[in-house]
């Protein structure tokens, strides 16, 4: 999945979120900053989390997101990572 | 704590969501033409091999300004809820569930019909005290299934469970939305907590702890709350919508579960009149005790002439209307009868029982029937009992056992309180009565601004 294709899944994501404001979502690049540029609730964070979960057909670890930043580069990296974890896993199983 | 001398409470907005209308001039024109708010709801009818009662005073979103928005695969369960007229901020949207959405509407119509300044509004001496009957039910269900049934994380269920679901939701809702800096507490009492919250208020102002509340009750729409009273088989059921709420009525065979919201706005009474508000209404009195016969569910005829009494002690009673719980379950209308005429007499006044029209909505009964009260302050009429066809000309089965102290008269002596359609007459005081499972009573005197 190209980081782009997840950029897009992930504003998608963000429009559903009815407290992030959709003029924000115009402009979004990968040093977007959630809590910063956005002004999510830092509630809705969590909330995102779980719907990315859905979207993107991934589980993240609670330390996944204990440990993720605030920016939309920091949700990309962690999609990919948990994505080819999940690839690993399938192919260790296979 | 004793009430500050001269300190009366007046009530100087009022709202609501009620079922099948739009606004409060909607309910006000079907309530005193006798329409019926009852229709036939589609979730239950969807249930129908499960579900006894079809049928339910129920909201639409549609005619609250609301619109739901549900996950993006496809649940059947809100995940919010947008204001199409803009009045509830997405934030303040984002931590409530349907009732507390409702309140908050009803909070910022009662302010605005108050006609209170921001800084009234957010003082310190401005309360909050708001409440529902039942639990967040449908936010719960969508959390407990994500939980148990799908095996996911906690996380699934969203991070809004708490905020959404907890006991005093509709309350903390409303106090982040007008940001108040006095009291915010939520009175629970089944079908009492409507009045139970109002009269709570009342308190408050009265003993001089507030100058201004919000106050009311709330029932949101939850299938799971209609499941629990079918299940004990005390809903309606056999009859056309229209018909199936019948207080009084030979043929009543249980109440009819609606939903809604009711919610006022009560000031210190010279506060009030000094900046010239309009009074609606001025509180007299309240009061509540409990049956003390350690029963549940069975009404109490000792408890309600208690009732009376406690009301009658500290302020003159002498109501042209007494607005009535009357649920329409067998045997709870006939005992309530009762205990007015054994404390009122048998002339001089009327009874009214608003769930004819829109059935029993549980935690907000007493905060729509009190808003009720107040239009037939404000219109100087009585709307009918509907459906009250046929007063039993036959003693009650309570009146007939061992050791009962009231009234031997059957409900037919009393057809003439009753009215089949809207009566106008001087109404000048009007008392309101709502009981709950648990054996609570309350009982509100209120009356027309005479200065």
């Amino acid at each position: 999945m190209e980081r782009q294709e997840i950029i897009d899944g992930l504003i998608e994501v963000l429009r559903t979120v009815r407290t992030v404001d959709p003029a924000k979502l115009e402009h979004v690049t990968e040093d977007t900053d959630f809590l910063t540029d956005m002004n999510t609730p830092s509630t809705e964070l969590i909330n995102i989390a779980a719907k990315v979960e859905q979207k993107f057909d991934i589980e993240f670890e609670d330390e996944d997101i204990d440990e993720m930043g605030s920016k939309v580069r920091d949700v990309v990296d962690l999609i990919i990572k948990v994505k080819a974890r999940g690839e690993a896993e399938k192919g260790e199983s296979a | 704590m004793t009430a500050v001398n001269g300190r009366k409470v007046a009530i100087v907005g009022m709202a609501g969501a009620f079922p099948d209308c739009e606004n409060l001039s909607v309910f006000n024109e079907k309530i005193f033409s006798g329409k019926s708010l009852i229709r036939e709801w589609p979730l239950a009818v969807e249930r129908n091999t499960q579900i006894r009662s079809m049928v339910s005073g129920y909201i639409d979103d549609n005619d609250m300004g609301l619109e739901p928005i549900y996950l993006i695969d496809g649940y059947e369960w809100p995940e919010t809820f947008v204001d199409t007229l803009n009045r509830i901020p997405a934030i303040n949207l984002a931590t409530a569930d349907l009732g507390s959405v409702w309140a908050m509407i009803g909070a910022l119509e009662s302010i605005e019909m108050a006609g209170w300044t921001t800084a009234e509004t957010q003082s310190e001496k401005t309360g909050v005290v708001v409440a529902s009957g039942g639990g967040g039910h449908v936010i719960l269900r969508h959390a407990w299934h994500a939980f148990y049934e799908r095996g996911k994380k906690s996380r699934a269920a969203g991070s809004h469970t708490v905020d959404r679901a907890m006991s005093y939701r509709e309350a903390a809702n409303i106090s982040c939305l007008i940001r108040n800096k006095g009291v915010c507490e939520s009175i629970i009492s089944a079908c009492a907590t409507g009045l139970g919250n109002i009269g709570y208020a009342y308190r408050l102002i009265k003993y001089g702890m507030q100058d201004r509340a919000i106050a009311g009750g709330v029932e949101g729409t939850a299938l799971e709350t209609f499941i629990g009273f079918d299940a004990m088989q005390v809903l309606s059921k056999g009859f056309a919508p229209a018909e199936s709420s019948r207080p009084f009525d030979m043929k009543r065979n249980g109440f009819v579960c609606s939903f809604g919201a009711g919610i006022v706005a009560l000031e210190e009474y010279e506060m009030a009149k000094a900046r010239g508000a309009n009074i609606l209404a001025v509180i007299d009195d309240y009061f509540n005790n409990s049956d003390g016969d350690g029963d549940m569910f069975y009404p109490s005829y000792n408890g309600q002439i208690r009732l009376w009494k406690g009301l009658s002690e500290n302020t003159h009673i002498k109501p042209d209307v007494v607005k009535v719980h009357g649920t329409a379950t067998p045997v709870g209308d006939i005992l309530e009868l009762i205990s007015v005429v054994d404390t009122l007499g048998e002339e001089g006044y009327h009874i009214s029982a608003p769930k004819s029209q829109f059935g029993h909505m549980l935690g907000a009964a007493g905060a729509v029937e009190l808003v009720t009260s107040i239009l037939m302050l404000q219109n100087q009429q009585v709307p009918p009992c509907i459906n009250s066809d046929t007063l039993n000309p036959e003693l009650e089965k309570f009146q007939l056992k061992e050791g009962w102290e009231g009234s031997m008269k059957p409900a037919a002596a009393y057809r003439h309180l009753i009215p089949q359609e809207t009566v106008n007459k001087e109404i000048n005081q009007i008392v309101c009565l709502n009981y709950g499972f648990g054996g609570t009573n309350s009982a509100m005197a209120i009356s027309r601004d005479n200065s």
